[in-house]
């Protein structure tokens, strides 16, 4: 008589296991389901965050580039310019250089050619005189007698621009 | 401290072997009967036996809430023990289980069905350490089968009591009759089904414990002395049986007895009508702030 019978209603077993399965349900909403849900929830809260945070250094690395990629593209634009500009200066610089060396170049040899002539002139006047002296004293012993000076001067005057002329 | 915690969860068990040893005689033969009684206490209605099954269901409830500390203490967002893993599968399974079976608004029920789950599995398996499963007490399978039937009236009255008593009248009104005998069969089905199962598996355990005895005394009775008395066919056989009887009916059971909880409170509330009558609630509610404002100015 120490056991129950296999099937033994009794109001108070049912009410006590009826409480039971109440207090862990409690029990478990308390000590499983709040505190996992809460860690769940923070976690999720962090990653969150986290994205956050990731996009918005990804926005800010992307307005960076494009800012660089502008700058980039204006320096690169600048150098162009500078670069034309100093192209266009040396060329400028080469033609005043190239010109004035010319001009340098043909008035020296414009003064050479000059100076030249007037040699050569010089130098014509200088044999012609000698002539002249030269073949007045050679008639003079020639002809034994004064030759008018004049005349004589003439005629070898006349004969050098023959002499020239052919 | 997690140690401690593991250890306090298997401690009720060992006082459980140990209380059953000390004060429950060991049955001898087939002897097929409820739990035993440790002492009754005076009430009214029959007084209250004190029976293994009460004291082996609080056992598993001190052992399941300690269970329950071990897992959830220390939890971390980051670098997450196995613990902790654990814990977040129990909650998520269960919780999608309820989501899929009852529902968004039957949110809160997951707690609720974690603990049925539990506490009804791990009272059937009592049997593996050799204890007395406290759901093959109809009293205990009775209780959680009459807190289900609460739970489905409630809802059914969530909507309003009318609208809960004309559903008998559904599709005929001379059908009420059928109609309250059906809901009234719930929880007794219910309570029937689950200790029917784990009691007949410790039934046929029993039988199939004596089969073997007398098999194996039969077979080697030839043998000298004790050896001739040592039922051999009981080493092993039995334990094969006990997979099925003990392992995977009980915990088809504890997942059967939860999920007709399920289906019955979230098909029994009627979510159109309560939908609707919180909506003009609302409305009203609101109508009556706007017009105290508009009286107070």
């Amino acid at each position: 008589m120490n056991n129950l019978d296999v099937i033994s209603l009794n109001i108070w077993q049912i009410i006590i296991s009826l409480l039971n399965l109440v207090i862990l349900f409690l029990l478990f909403r308390k000590f499983l389901f709040e505190p996992v849900k809460k860690v769940i929830a923070k976690r999720q809260e962090e990653v969150d965050s986290r994205y956050d945070s990731a996009s918005k250094a990804e926005a800010d690395a992307m307005e960076l580039k494009s800012s660089w990629e502008t700058r980039m593209k204006s320096a690169e634009d600048e150098a162009g310019a500078i670069i034309k500009e100093a192209v266009e200066k040396a060329d400028r610089r080469n033609e005043i250089m190239l010109y004035e060396s010319r001009e340098k170049a043909e008035s020296i040899i414009r003064k050479a050619k000059s100076e030249a002539e007037r040699d050569k002139a010089d130098a014509q006047e200088y044999i012609k005189k000698e002539i002249v002296d030269v073949s007045t004293a050679l008639s003079e012993q020639v002809l034994g007698r004064e030759i008018n000076m004049d005349d004589h001067m003439n005629l070898i005057d006349d004969f050098i621009d023959n002499l020239e002329d052919q | 401290m997690t140690v401690l915690l593991l250890i306090l969860s298997i401690i009720p068990l060992i006082a459980g072997i140990l209380i059953k040893v000390l004060y429950v005689p060991a049955s001898e033969g087939i002897d097929i009967s409820g739990a035993h009684i440790f002492f009754t206490i005076d009430l009214p209605l029959g007084g209250l036996p004190i029976t293994e099954s009460q004291v082996n269901s609080w056992l598993v409830i001190l052992s399941l809430f300690f269970f329950c500390l071990f897992l959830t203490h220390g939890l971390k967002t980051k670098n997450m023990s196995r613990r902790q893993i654990i814990a977040e599968w129990i909650v998520n399974t269960v919780d999608n289980l309820v989501k899929t079976n009852m529902g968004e608004f039957f949110m809160g029920f997951g707690p609720f069905i974690a603990a049925m789950l539990g506490l009804s599995a791990c009272s059937s398996l009592l049997t593996l350490i050799g204890l007395f499963p406290p759901t093959s007490d109809i009293n205990v399978t009775g209780g959680w089968a009459l807190l289900t039937f609460i739970l489905i009236t409630y809802y059914k009255c969530k909507a309003g009591p009318l609208i809960y008593i004309k559903s008998f009248g559904d599709p005929v009104p001379f059908l009420a009759p059928l109609n309250i005998i059906s809901e009234v069969a719930t929880p007794i089905s219910m309570a029937f089904r689950h200790y029917g199962n784990v009691l007949s598996g410790s039934i046929i355990s029993i039988l199939i414990a004596n089969l073997l005895t007398n098999v194996s005394k039969m077979i080697f009775g030839f043998l000298p002395g004790y050896l001739g008395g040592f039922p051999y066919l009981r080493v092993g056989l039995p334990a094969i049986l006990s997979i099925y009887f003990d392992l995977f009916s009980g915990a088809l059971q504890a997942f059967i007895f939860a999920m007709l909880t399920m289906l019955y409170v979230s098909g029994g509330f009627p979510e159109d009508e309560y939908f609707k009558r919180k909506r003009i609630k609302e409305a009203k509610k609101k109508q009556q702030v706007i017009e105290n404002t508009n009286g107070g100015v």
